[in-house]
């Protein structure tokens, strides 16, 4: 298992990898595969989540998000594919380990968006973290942004609609 | 009595206990637990475990503040340690009493932790208890027991253990 760090600002070079040191990304390339394995992860289950949650809000809630759900899903897989394709590109296979269950009750559309936002928080955090861990890997850096950006969109989005 | 459907009734689901302990284990090494510490240390999503803990804050169990930093709350740190008293009390029957090997009787006492009743736990602490007393009886009968030869010829009707005709033996051998 990794060792973990506190979460904080940048740590000096002592403190980080050598490839960091060397003016390189700050993160070794298996830890690299192993946290995009982790984001591959957490968005394939957002999906399936997201899948779930579409087929379980019953009643006249249905109308008004299961359209936002489907697109939730939608969005999810493509982040998915987004992050096996830099995985690829990085020369690993994408493992996948995820453990999902979802019961078999109904819920309100409420419940549903409020489940969403609870996986799509925990997304953003999962990417904001590793965008600390690849400083130095301008191309990572970029992407991850990016991710954290539309991330923080769906988080504001699903915040509006559940504001009561 | 339907007993099984009281498996689904318990305080906590296996999965919940698990993070309650993992939250716990966490606190103890670093000082602290966050989403992403409880996720690595079960390996799983950040996601999974953000689910997992909504019911067990509205439980009031577990508390998060305002750093996102997860505590267990006094009920909650009384079922960890209640769960992980089991779990040792059952380990040690499986292993020692009962000689399955260590592994065995980590993984059987892990599947029961959260399901042992605390009456049934505090009898099996006093099992425990009369065996690692200084008794001569204690000694002889885990010696006897060591000793006995659990060999079966599947007689049912000759066997003291076996009702109705069911090998009891033949029902939990290795092929099954």
């Amino acid at each position: 298992m990794q060792r973990l760090t506190k979460p904080g600002p940048s740590q000096p070079d002592a403190a980080r990898p050598a490839a960091a040191a060397a003016g390189g990304p700050g993160i070794e390339p298996d830890e690299l595969i192993a946290d995009l394995n982790r984001l591959y992860a957490e968005e394939v289950e957002a999906a399936v989540r997201y899948l779930h949650l579409s087929s379980a809000v019953r009643g006249m809630d249905r109308l008004l998000v299961e359209g936002k759900l489907k697109e939730g899903f939608q969005e999810t897989i493509q982040h998915a594919e987004i992050i096996a394709q830099k995985l690829r590109a990085l020369g690993a296979v994408p493992k996948l380990e995820i453990n999902v269950e979802c019961p078999p009750q109904a819920i309100s559309g409420r419940e549903a968006l409020r489940f969403a936002l609870t996986f799509e928080e925990a997304a953003l955090e999962a990417y904001q973290d590793v965008l600390r861990r690849v400083e130095g890997d301008v191309v990572l850096e970029e992407f991850i942004r990016g991710q954290i950006a539309v991330e923080s969109v769906h988080v504001a989005e699903l915040k509006e609609l559940i504001f009561e | 009595m339907e007993t099984w459907k009281e498996f689904d009734q318990n305080v906590v689901t296996h999965s919940a206990a698990h993070h309650l302990m993992a939250i716990d284990d966490l606190i103890q090494k670093l000082g602290y637990a966050r989403v992403s510490d409880v996720a690595r240390q079960l390996n799983i999503t950040r996601g999974s475990v953000s689910i997992s803990l909504q019911p067990l804050k509205k439980a009031g169990l577990v508390v998060q503040d305002e750093n996102r930093h997860i505590r267990l709350s006094g009920d909650g740190q009384a079922l960890v340690d209640a769960i992980k008293t089991k779990r040792v009390l059952m380990q040690r029957f499986f292993d020692e009493i009962l000689g399955v090997g260590a592994e065995q009787a980590e993984i059987d006492a892990c599947k029961l932790e959260h399901l042992l009743s605390n009456a049934t736990a505090q009898r099996l602490l006093s099992f425990l208890r009369f065996f690692d007393s200084d008794q001569v009886a204690a000694r002889r009968t885990l010696d006897a027991w060591r000793q006995f030869d659990p060999t079966c010829d599947h007689q049912t009707q000759r066997c003291p253990s076996c009702e109705s005709g069911v090998c009891l033996a033949q029902n939990v051998s290795e092929s099954h």
